[in-house]
């Protein structure tokens, strides 16, 4: 670098040229104007579909307004036996009612295999149902049959096309007389309604135990003091900015291969996501501090854990706080959805029941999660009303 | 009660962007003395003040207090010589969220088992103390107020309540009403002062206004540019002898 000793020419003002203003703003309304013809067309955006398909909708939107929730069910011996798909074990069996036993052969198949189902012990001439009793808990009928004389059936059935590999085959053989109760759909949705709730719960909750410690990790006035911090401190927010930029959809696909498909792999892609996101925002709150308290308390005397205690924590938790009530709402909204890859909860239970067309038990499903996203805004509501 | 003796010898500080904020400074204080130290902003006196207590490390020299190498001390040895030298700051550096009786309890943290910090725990003793000194500075019923709904002028008394918590040898003054109004400078320098007298508690302190160093201090400092430029009785220094030190434009911004 030389230094410059002279003074430099002063550079007549740019005059503006007249019209060039104008024929800009034409060349930005033109560039504007392609952008949205061309997004129209590879949208396929057809208003008139809406008008001529509505026939297509009707049906599907008269089952959301009656969802599936009471049923008259015939009083019924039950029995079922495991079966394994793609290389699976068998699992154990679930439920029996009634003296009655099944076995198939062979115990582990393949999607479109046959299986015979061999029944003993039931009530003697009655119908039997066999049902495929998904993993995800849906119940798709297989086929009918009869018991004999001695209470004996036997029936062959083709594995239907469903997601998983741990399923069951059951038998349902019709007794005299019937029970109102609530649907298997209504009882399905409640089970998964509560475990939407954990896994929202569970995921949030790794998000902030290990986002705690990251983030004193992550932030620059903290690292910033030697090389190595300087380096922990780029490493954590590269992180950080990677793990928030992936869809927790796409997370929770990776874990459902992973660790199978079930709540777990949700647990994992929300917690991923939320460790990411909630340590990038706790990093900068925590690099937003007001240093005077810190030098203060540290000129007391005050060890270093004492200094965080008294001069830190007190600056960072009701911010803390407020992030970790706006994840929670992010992440019971996700976690309702989050089925749809193989993440569990209402959405697994959803996608299963729109895979089978239905419509009626995926209506009980939309109303949960309509049910569950509301309540949960309203619950974090008040507490953020209470504590912040 | 005694106050400690401070001896600074040489001290140099260059900040890592090259700014040579301290130049060879020498010069000791006796105990008990009140020392104000007056110089242009930028001279390096908030950089002086923390170099006695390590808030910043100096690049060479050394500070001795009450014959203790402050400046050759590992980490363990410092923080038992910082509990004894309480410190004011311009910002009052109060835990703003917290209540003023926190705030002054963690004057005591040098002192208590590390363990009750978990739990903000502090003996019954501890409080009564820390109420009591709120009452030595006026304000023993702000104690469960929160710092930030006090004025400026009742935080830089918690911020000496809070430096009373550390039974001090030393009181380090930073500007300690340089956001303050003349009259409320005049309460807090009292304050100070009685310290001073009634306890003998060495005080040094930093002053932008020669009016406010002439009617508290023992004895007075002046630096330019991180070096000494004068030094002796607050009454040898007129506005003639700030003029000749600092120069003829920095008058009128300096004396109020
Ligand atoms: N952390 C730092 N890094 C680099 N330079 C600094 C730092 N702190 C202070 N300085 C510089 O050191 C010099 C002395 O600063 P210092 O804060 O000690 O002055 P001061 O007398 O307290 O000024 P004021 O009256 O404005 O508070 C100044 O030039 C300042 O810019
Ligand atoms: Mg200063």
């Amino acid at each position: 670098m030389g230094t410059n000793t002279e003074t430099p020419t002063p550079r007549a003002p740019e005059v503006p040229r007249p019209g060039a203003g104008a024929l800009r703003v034409i060349l930005w309304l033109i560039f504007v104007g392609v952008i949205y013809v061309y997004g129209w067309q590879v949208t396929q955006i057809n208003l008139g579909e809406l008008g001529r398909k509505a026939y297509l909708i009707k049906p599907l939107a008269n089952d959301l307004i009656r969802p599936d929730l009471i049923e008259r069910r015939p009083r019924l011996q039950v029995a079922d036996a495991g079966i394994g798909l793609d290389g699976a074990a068998a699992p154990a069996p679930l439920e029996t009612r009634g003296p009655g036993r099944i076995t198939l052969s062979p115990t582990q198949a393949a999607i479109g295999a046959r299986v015979t189902v061999s029944g003993e012990d039931f009530a003697p001439s009655r119908p039997v149902d066999i049902i495929w009793f998904d993993q995800s808990g849906v119940k798709v009928q297989l086929t009918k049959a009869s018991t004999d004389a001695s209470g004996r059936f036997q029936a062959a059935v083709t594995v239907p096309n469903v997601i998983g590999t741990m399923h069951h085959i059951m038998a349902e053989v019709g007794l005299e007389g019937t029970t109102l109760g609530p649907s298997n759909a209504l009882r399905l949705t409640l089970f998964r309604m509560v475990e939407t709730v954990f896994l929202a719960l569970m995921g949030t909750t790794m998000g902030v135990v290990l986002a705690v410690p990251l983030s004193f990790l992550g932030a620059k006035n903290l690292m910033a003091r030697n090389p190595i911090g300087v380096f922990v401190y780029y490493v954590i927010r590269t992180v950080f900015n990677i793990a928030r930029s992936i869809e927790p959809l796409i997370l929770a696909t990776v874990f459902a291969v992973w660790v199978g498909i079930g709540p777990f792999a949700g647990v994992l892609a929300l917690g991923i996501h939320s460790i990411a996101s909630l340590g990038k925002l706790y990093s900068e709150q925590i690099e937003s501090i007001d240093p005077g308290p810190i030098e203060a308390i540290t000129a007391t005397g005050a060890s270093m854990l004492q200094v965080v205690r008294y001069a830190v924590v007190p600056q960072i938790v009701p911010p803390f706080i407020a992030f970790t009530i706006y994840r929670w709402d992010i992440n019971v909204r996700m976690s309702t959805v989050i089925g749809f890859v193989g993440g569990g909860g209402l959405g697994f239970l959803l996608m299963q029941y729109i895979n089978l067309l239905q419509w009626k038990q995926a209506a009980t499903a939309v109303w949960a999660i309509t049910l569950v996203v509301a309540a949960m805004d309203y619950l974090s509501a008040v507490v953020r009303e209470k504590v912040v | 009660m005694r106050g400690a003796a401070v001896r600074i010898e040489n001290l140099t500080k260059i900040y890592p962007d090259g700014t040579r904020a301290l130049n060879g400074v020498s010069f000791s204080v006796a105990p008990g003395e009140f020392l104000i130290i007056i110089g242009l902003s930028g001279s390096g006196k908030s950089t002086l003040m923390r170099c006695i207590n390590r808030l910043v490390d100096p690049t060479s020299g050394k500070i001795f207090v009450d014959e203790v190498e402050v400046t050759a001390l590992p980490p363990d040895g410092l923080r038992r010589v910082r509990r004894q030298i309480g410190m004011i700051f311009q910002q009052f550096n109060l835990v703003k969220r917290s209540p003023v009786i926190t705030n002054v309890l963690s004057g005591r943290l040098g002192y208590v088992p590390p363990a009750w910090s978990l739990y903000n725990y502090f003996p019954r003793s501890l409080r009564e103390q820390a109420v009591a000194h709120l009452a030595t500075v006026g304000i023993p019923e702000k104690a469960h107020t929160r710092a930030d709904q006090l004025s400026g002028g009742q935080q830089q008394r918690v911020g000496i309540a809070r430096a009373l918590m550390q039974d001090p040898k030393l009181i380090l003054a930073d500007e300690p009403v340089a956001s303050l109004d003349p009259a409320t400078s005049h309460s807090v320098l009292r304050y100070v002062e009685e310290l001073n007298r009634r306890d003998g508690i060495t005080v040094m302190c930093s002053l932008h206004f020669l009016s406010l160093a002439r009617r508290y201090g023992t004895r007075l400092i002046a630096l330019k540019a991180g070096e000494i430029a004068f030094e002796g009785l607050p009454a040898e220094i007129d506005e003639q002898r700030f003029k000749e030190i600092f120069g003829e434009e920095a008058v009128e911004v300096e004396i109020a």
